[in-house]
């Protein structure tokens, strides 16, 4: 049967093309692993094969590719960076670059095949990643039972961590957990700029417009429970999704009910950046401050590619926005070493991948003192990482993280646009900047 | 059928096809098990087994899977009935939803795996019966896009009514398969694909059988002209609902049977990407002929899911200098468009076309040959 | 000339009663967006309604045409022209606006008829399936190759026809909205002029009602195809002009909703029925505000869908389509 045939060959071809999926050489064209000098450290015993890598798990194609690619870049530095020191403990530091987007969307299933991908390659010592929440709680199963850090510079999902719901992902290793996340939850985001609208700015009344995804609903519930708490009246809540075009009649619905300001509770790339540019045509909307988490908040001065200043254009003025770090960054030398680099400005959560590898690097450096093979270095990679004793100076400043896995310290940085600067299209200065205490800390 | 048949003695081979005809239901058991059974070894074999380890390969199988229940699933009802039905994923969410109010913390029911499977079997065939309802007066073209519409609808519906379905955040933690107290894993692949496999064979089983019916060759009488089928006596109103109902259930057992591997449900993986993609299996595949749709939704999942991922490593294994430098993540979806339009240009009966649409495509070249020339009918 | 008053009566009556429920409902502010929400999604469905009444394909890439027509004005308007923001001096502005138009058209016109020849016509005589898979191929190339030149966020479009508005009746309408649905309207008649009164506006007739006849009478079917795709393609690119003017922002995934939305117009109105591809889109858009105005905007997809689903229970050949029976 010459279908029969054909189909065989065909099936064993693309087993074949299929297989070469992890071969060993793993970089990603444009990584510079730097032509660093010779080590001054030898590598230990623990060091097989030379190399070791760290993983990275976003969102990489499609439309969501201005999300993850800033976000890896940032973890791409720092192995740069470190290899110019000779590496960890004389090993060198190579990367594993995952994409979970399927069709250009997050896709929780791509996101768990490449969670165990990376646990299969023995050589990851910790994955940076995930981007989206949705995808983190279908991964973190697989690397809590695996053993294998995940630090992710995004997830602000409350439920990914705190209990009850965040114990149903820690189900096989409750006391040896394997995920800590630098940015912080929504239970803290939300309410700041509550607060800062309700305190700061005295406004009494809020439109709040969320892109019906899970970062957006997540600040805009929140920030809708602490903005009643104070007193003040939410005129109108509406969910707008990312395929939206035409914001007009949602902002000409909110107008009539002469809101004070407005929380747009999204990202730019799910179409926050649009709902401010028609929102402000709407009259009775012209002046009014709008409010954004760090979707929105995304620090991109007026001109660059994908930045919420650009796309809003004059319609910037009077915007204010949340960011869940701290402004002091420990190292004021990163944004410049990043345009450098990769040309361009850092991505919102650059900054934030940056300080994961460095918390996988230090927690290696440390671990390196007392392993014997790959298997024994990830684990004290884990171990380290996760212990609230340790605290990791990055470039979000110093960071350590509580039994759950959330940040002890959020941060949460004030931010307004000034469309003064840039040249005339606007920037975003810094306001101020607070500190919560966790709850959960130990 | 040709004139002349010179008479041969029917080799090894034939007779072994005469007696796989015969006891098809074993034939496609034994199948099965050949297959599954091959297939981990293969993947043993170096140079494969440096690529991957073979639990990350049979993980792949398992997922794999899902998709080829679900391509034979839709090939009951585009393949066998006729009916373009372009929202499939609704049917697929719906089963993978059921699992998880059957078995998570969020509902704090435990319902085990195994009657889960049913139960999402019966819902999704109950949805398939109330989607399909209004659709029985449309024409094809009008029934592919409310089909759509429905595709677009459920996963809207399982987005907005956050207070039974978590809306956006999804439902996880959902328990895993169990066995006679043998708890599956997440670890360990080997149970999943097991599992997989038998559901397969055992589908497969039953999609034959339904094929070579009465209510199968309805399906194709109505496939091939309505009109004439309803002439001949034939319900097309539960002749169509059942298409759509069997249809569904094999989504519905897909979306289990997933939901459980994955532990996680969201309302973002039942877009019509996910419709289409079953679609394109199906229609590549080859319609109508359920080995040739199931081969072609391993294709295409090994294409889509590994393949395009992996294009940067594949060719940096190459070691050409101008490949090395194209980031090829980027273009993944534009070479996937690529290899669609040119699988259709080159071969739009799919790769294994069931018999009868190589007659009616080839059936020119053949009809010529097979006319006996005149002088012998004219009676000489 | 006689216009047959029956046959233009039943249009006629339906859109109006279409827009003056409209009105009632939305009130004046609500109803000039659902308006110019309504030609975009109009010019869009009409390219549908016609590929589909010629070689009853549903073009999936059609949205993706619209998409592709936005950018290129955009380029044409920024690179070519040099534009940046609202020009005042109206000779200038209709100057501009006539050539960024005229470009945009003829070139998507091309783009489309280039996709005809290369990726649906080897395929007409191929199953039913194979042709729309294909579209769906073309669709994702169309993306790609958009979003590997202008990149994966928003681009910002030089929005030259200036915003101002004016009070009417309660709300304050934009002179662009009067623009856009005037031109929409302008697009719609002349194609029913040239489809009724010429003779290659025949030719697409007679091929689109059989097309063997059609051959046989000596319509050349390969050149009539093609002009009916290159017509198809120019006016979602005056689509995806005005997308671009009135919004300001343009990015590569918008194709495929707006598409879907307008495909929907299409069968709303009956499918291969140009006055009901028109008359569908401005009805789909309404169903989008309304449920915007009610508070339901998480629900719009689902209640445009919704009321295509109840139109077709009952008029199975959507509202302005012909009872067809059963084709064999």
């Amino acid at each position: 049967m010459k279908y029969g045939k054909l189909g065989a060959l065909g099936a064993g071809a693309l087993l074949v093309f299929s297989a070469c999926s992890g071969t060993t050489a793993t970089a990603a064209p444009g990584t510079s692993t730097a032509p660093g000098g010779s080590s001054a450290v030898a590598a230990g015993a623990w060091c097989v094969g030379g190399t070791v890598k760290i993983g990275t798990e976003l969102p990489m194609s499609g439309g969501e590719t201005a999300n993850g690619a800033p976000t890896a870049n940032g973890v791409k530095l720092a192995i740069k960076q470190q290899n110019a020191k000779g590496g960890v403990a004389g090993c060198k530091l190579d990367i594993n670059v995952q994409d979970d987007a399927l069709n250009g969307v997050h896709d929780p299933q791509t996101g768990a095949k490449n969670m165990q991908t990376l646990v299969a390659d023995a050589a990851v010592m910790g994955v940076v990643g995930p981007f989206n929440s949705g995808v983190a709680k279908a991964e973190i199963p697989i690397s809590n039972g695996a053993g294998l850090l995940m630090c992710s510079p995004a997830n602000t999902n409350n439920g990914v961590t705190q209990p009850p719901e965040g114990d149903t992902y820690r189900k096989t290793n409750p006391t040896k957990i394997s995920y800590i996340r630098t940015a912080s939850p929504d239970s803290i985001q939300g309410p700041s700029a509550a607060d800062y609208l309700y305190k700061d700015l005295g406004k009494t009344s809020v439109y709040i417009i969320d892109d019906t995804e899970t970062f957006g609903v997540g600040v805009g519930d929140t920030f809708q429970a602490e903005f009643k708490k104070l007193g003040g009246n939410v005129v109108k809540r509406d969910s707008a999704p990312k395929s939206t075009t035409d914001y007009t009649p949602l902002f000409t619905a909110a107008a009539a009910l002469n809101p004070q300001g407005v929380y747009l509770a999204g990202t730019t790339p799910t179409g926050m950046g649009l709902a401010l540019k028609q929102g402000r045509t709407v009259s009775g909307l012209e002046t009014v401050p709008f409010v954004g988490p760090d979707g929105v908040a995304d620090l991109g001065p007026g001109g660059t590619q994908g930045a919420t200043i650009t796309i809003a254009g004059a319609a910037s003025h009077d915007v204010y926005g949340t960011v869940g770090s701290a402004h002091d960054l420990a190292d004021n030398t990163f944004t410049a070493a990043y345009t450098t680099e990769f040309g361009g400005a850092p991505g919102a959560y650059s900054a934030a991948a940056y300080a994961c590898a460095q918390i996988i690097i230090a927690s290696l450096d440390k671990a390196s003192a007392t392993a014997t093979d790959l298997a024994s270095a990830r684990e004290g990679v884990r171990a380290n990482a996760v212990n609230s004793a340790n605290s990791f100076t990055t470039v979000l400043g110093s960071l350590n993280f509580d039994k759950y896995g959330d940040n002890v310290h959020p941060f949460i940085s004030f931010y307004k646009v000034d469309m003064t600067l840039a040249g005339g299209k606007g920037d975003w200065t810094f306001v101020k900047q607070e500190s919560f205490s966790d709850p959960n800390a130990q | 059928m040709t004139t002349a048949t010179s008479k041969r003695l029917p080799s090894p081979w034939g007779r072994l096809r005469a007696r796989a005809h015969d006891h098809r239901s074993l034939t496609i058991l034994a199948g099965w098990a050949i297959v599954a059974s091959v297939l981990p070894v293969i993947v043993m074999i170096p140079p494969l087994s440096t690529f991957q380890p073979e639990s990350l390969w049979i993980d792949g199988f398992a997922n794999a899977g899902v998709f080829i229940l679900l391509a034979m699933g839709l090939n009951v009802v585009v393949g066998l009935a006729g009916l373009l039905d372009l929202g499939y994923a609704a049917f697929f969410a719906i089963g993978s939803y059921a699992y998880a109010f059957g078995a998570s913390p969020f509902t704090n029911l435990q319902i085990p795996f195994w009657p889960m499977l049913l139960v999402g079997a019966v819902v999704a065939a109950t949805l398939g019966i109330l989607l399909g309802a209004p659709t029985l007066r449309l024409r094809g073209d009008y029934l592919a896009i409310v089909t759509l519409g429905f595709g677009e609808i459920v996963p809207a519906v399982f987005l907005n009514a956050s207070a039974f379905t978590l809306g956006t955040n999804g439902i996880g933690g959902i328990y895993k398969p169990e066995v006679f107290g043998f708890q599956f894993t997440l670890e360990n692949p080997v149970p999943y694909y097991v599992a997989m496999v038998a559901i397969l064979a055992i589908t497969m089983v039953f999609l034959y059988r339904l094929q070579g019916s009465r209510l199968g060759r309805a399906w194709m009488a109505i496939r091939e002209d309505e009109l004439a089928a309803a002439s001949s006596g034939i319900n097309t109103i539960t002749t169509k609902l059942l298409a759509f109902a069997l249809g569904a259930s094999t989504a519905g057992l897909a979306g289990v049977f997933a939901t459980s591997k994955l532990t996680f449900v969201g309302p973002g993986q039942f877009g019509f990407q996910v419709s289409f993609t079953v679609l394109a299996m199906v229609v590549l595949g080859g319609m109508g002929n359920i080995w040739g749709v199931a081969t072609g939704a391993f294709v295409i999942y090994t294409i889509q899911a590994v393949l395009l991922k992996e294009l940067n490593q594949f060719f940096a294994v190459l070691h050409v200098p101008i490949l090395q430098s194209i980031d090829f993540v980027q273009y993944q979806y534009l070479l996937y468009g690529v290899a669609l339009v040119a699988m259709m240009l080159l071969r739009p009966e799919g790769l294994f076309p069931s018999s009868r649409r190589r007659q009616e495509l080839h059936a020119t070249s053949e009809d010529v040959a097979d006319v006996p020339p005149p002088t012998e009918a004219l009676g000489a | 000339m006689t216009v047959d008053f029956r046959r233009v009566i039943r249009p006629v009556a339906i859109g109006t009663i279409a827009l003056l429920t409209e009105y009632a409902l939305l009130g004046t502010q609500q109803f000039a967006n659902a308006l110019t929400l309504g030609a975009i999604y109009a010019l869009i469905a009409l390219g549908y309604t016609m590929v589909y009444g010629i070689v009853e394909l549903i073009n999936f890439a059609h949205g993706d045409i619209f998409m592709v027509g936005s950018f290129l004005a955009m380029w044409i308007m920024t690179t070519l022209l040099g534009l940046s923001g609202p020009v005042t001096n109206l000779l200038n502005l209709v100057g501009l606006l006539s050539i960024v138009m005229f470009a945009t058209m003829v070139g998507m016109g091309f783009i489309g008829m280039f996709i005809e020849r290369f990726a649906y016509r080897p395929l007409r005589h191929a199953p039913r399936l194979a042709p729309l898979i294909t579209a769906i191929g073309v669709s994702f190339i169309l993306q790609n190759i958009i979003s590997s030149l202008f990149g994966p966020s928003p681009v910002n479009v030089p929005q030259i026809v200036p915003l101002d508005k004016f009070a009417f009746m309660g709300g304050k309408i934009g002179y662009l909205n009067v623009f856009m649905v005037v031109l929409a309207v302008v697009l719609m008649i002349a194609l029913q002029l040239f489809v009724g009164r010429t003779r290659l506006g025949r030719a697409m007739r007679s091929t689109a009602q059989d097309r063997e006849a059609a051959e046989l009478m000596g319509v050349d079917i390969n050149q009539t195809i093609a002009i009916t795709f290159f017509i198809a393609a120019a006016l979602a690119g005056a689509g995806g002009v005005i997308q671009g003017l009135y919004f300001g922002s343009i990015k590569f995934d918008l194709g495929f909703f707006v598409g879907l939305k307008a495909f929907t117009a299409a069968v709303l109105g009956g499918i291969g029925n140009t006055t009901g591809a028109a008359i569908g889109g401005f009805i789909i858009a309404f169903v989008e505000v309304y449920a915007t105005v009610l508070g339901y905007t998480q629900w719009s997809e689902v209640a445009v869908f919704t009321v295509l689903i109840l139109v077709l229970v009952f008029r199975p050949s959507g509202l302005l389509g012909q009872q067809l029976g059963e084709r064999a």
